[in-house]
């Protein structure tokens, strides 16, 4: 590969003519009258957020819960990104906002909602507001700001936000699809996923099949982050430059680490994904250059994570602290103390399935990644040496200057 | 000669349930703030806070029951329920009463917390303060044995454990940081605890 630049990229989502309702109206044409669920169905679309949930079974289950309960449902756009290392979402809604206001009015439309809300960065919504004024929408949407912290996407902890609490996770039962905003049956939806419903709602069939990946690597030293569409089943190394990479960071913060050189051959869907351990989570790829320490940056990493525990559950809010701390120290070019890596593990151990959302679990899968990946850097740590060459971070960690 | 029995019995389930519910109270006090006592894991403080707590609600029914029964005095049934009826020093009787109804709602909605909104259970929970000293007025007031000796000094601690546990439970919550700054603050703590290689201790998420 000589150049950076993704894969030809399908008709996609980010190569619109301006942002503004009549350039979109120019190039996409009205909104058609579509029956929602066969065609999303039919396109086999899965959820942008993270999970990677079918979205067809997300409408059914909440038209279902909507039946059952005799409440009309909420449906809730999510441009809440707490992920540091991505950027899409908010590319996304900078660029193309009327495709996810399409959306939006799209799955209102189809499962006779009675409110709609757009969350997103405070910084995005005056810009938004401009926009929804050009809309003429049957159901009305209303922009809510989302903090900044890492949770803060969780759609229960969303929901939470929306009717005006902390936005914390709760238990998964009763789930948001049968209770969630103003306890209605609410459908939360990541605003590429509804992006993608826009024009998949219009013809195109290839939008189910492309995911937006924001890239993070280095390209002769100088940093280089961009969002691109990319068709699902591309190959990872055809999307990101390795020539000088030791790692790939899947997913994101709540990912898995991969060595470059498997990596490379891996494909962006889940079949090809799992047996790597990895999935496409937030859609963030990060190629970490030779001249890092990857114990260091995943320290980084833990040590946020950790901080942004919503404190909630016991084990979180005990074991990602002891292993941020732990990982801490191993990170250095110092012998550790002995037992420290087995302590470690025993942690890892004890946290899975115990939290009321996922975030011990993402982090301790994180944590078992990097220390699988960067074994020999381990070892290397041992023997009082370092690889990295650089103090500078190459992975951004809010609030660590 | 029954009447005699009945007359010990009541003092002595009276006397024993009024010491299990002030036990109730602190073992409550300890759940609250995640506490520990020596040698039992926390989910067996829990479950002494509920065991204690029927055990007294046995002892209290044996207490009611044998007052109703003794015909020395005027303690009708419906005295049982309803309080300031009785024609038997109808005032201290009645906060004995109060406190009973309030124990009944106590007792069936901890046993059936679990199909009850945690708001709800807690809200009638927390009348458990209430009931408490209803029920120590009671003992001093409707009580014949108090004239001096041990068992007034029994009485006494008590009421003072009840209290000093009852603030500290009431207290609590201020002393646990609100859910947004706890994980920080354990981070610092633990990192702390790691570099000085000191013990890291438990942090509290509730």
């Amino acid at each position: 590969m000589t150049a950076v630049t993704a894969p030809e990229l399908t008709r996609g989502l980010l190569d619109g003519p301006g942002p503004s309702f009549a350039q979109h109206c120019a190039a996409h044409g009205p909104l058609p009258v579509v029956d929602l669920h066969t065609l999303v169905e039919e396109a086999g679309l899965a959820g942008r957020g993270g999970a990677g949930f079918p979205t067809a079974a997300k409408l059914r289950s909440v038209a279902a819960a909507a039946a059952a309960t005799r409440k009309a449902p909420v449906v809730v756009a999510n441009g809440s990104e707490g992920e540091p290392a991505a950027a899409k979402d908010a590319t996304l809604l900078a660029l193309v906002p009327h495709l996810v206001l399409d959306g939006l009015a799209l799955v209102a439309a189809a499962l006779g909602a009675s409110a709609a809300y757009l969350a997103a960065d405070e910084a995005l919504l005056p810009g938004l507001a401009t926009h929804l004024a050009d809309r003429r929408d049957p159901v009305g949407v209303r922009l809510h700001p989302v903090a900044q912290v890492f949770l803060s996407g969780e759609e229960s902890a969303l929901c939470a936000a929306l009717d005006g609490r902390p936005p914390l996770p709760r238990t998964k039962f009763p789930p948001v699809r049968e209770r969630g905003v103003a306890g209605r049956p609410t459908l939360v939806l990541n605003v590429e996923t509804l992006a993608r419903l826009a024009l998949v709602a219009r013809g195109n069939d290839l939008a189910a099949a492309a995911l937006l990946v924001t890239r993070r690597m280095e390209i002769a030293g100088t940093p280089w982050v961009d969002v691109v569409d990319v068709p699902l089943g591309s190959r990872i190394g055809d999307v990101l430059r390795l020539d000088d990479a030791q790692a790939v960071l899947i997913g994101g913060y709540a990912g898995t680490w991969v060595e470059a050189s498997r990596a490379a051959g891996l494909r962006l869907d889940r079949s090809s994904l799992a047996p790597a351990g990895a999935s496409l989570g937030a859609g963030v790829l990060a190629a970490l250059p030779a001249d890092r320490c990857g114990l260091r940056e995943t320290a980084g990493v833990v040590g946020y994570l950790a901080a942004q525990s919503a404190g909630q559950c016991g084990p979180c809010l005990n074991g990602l602290p002891r292993i941020a701390a732990a990982l801490d120290v191993l990170a250095r070019p110092a012998p550790a103390p002995s037992g420290l890596l087995r302590d470690v593990e025993r942690w890892s151990g004890l946290l899975p399935g115990r939290g009321a959302c996922s975030h011990p679990d993402a982090t301790v899968r994180l944590v078992a990644s990097a220390l699988r990946v960067f074994s020999e850097e381990l070892a290397r740590h041992g023997a009082d040496r370092c690889s990295a060459h650089t103090g500078r971070p190459f992975l951004p960690v809010p609030g660590s200057g | 000669m029954t009447g005699v029995v009945l007359w010990y019995l009541n003092r002595a389930t009276g006397i024993t349930s009024l010491v299990l519910m002030t036990l109730t109270v602190v073992l409550g006090s300890v759940v609250r703030r995640h506490g520990r006592i020596p040698g039992l894991p926390r989910f067996a403080v829990q479950g002494l806070h509920r065991n204690v707590g029927l055990l007294s609600a046995l002892l209290l029914i044996t207490h009611v029951g044998t007052a109703v029964i003794d015909s020395y005095v005027d303690i009708g049934v419906s005295s049982t329920f309803v309080p300031f009826t009785s024609g038997y020093r109808p005032f201290a009787i009645g906060l004995g009463t109060l406190a009973v109804d309030l124990f009944l709602l106590v007792v069936v909605t901890s046993l059936l917390r679990t199909h009850l909104p945690h708001r709800l259970w807690k809200a009638v929970h927390l009348t458990s303060y209430l009931l408490w000293p209803l029920a120590f007025v009671h003992g001093i007031t409707a009580g014949t044995d108090l004239g001096g000796g041990w068992l007034l000094w029994l009485v006494l601690g008590c009421g003072a454990a009840a209290t000093w546990f009852s603030v500290a439970a009431l207290g609590a919550r201020r002393e646990t940081p609100p859910p947004a700054e706890r994980a920080e603050a354990a981070l610092t703590a633990t990192s702390t605890a790691m570099s000085t290689g000191t013990p890291v201790g438990v942090f509290r998420n509730g």
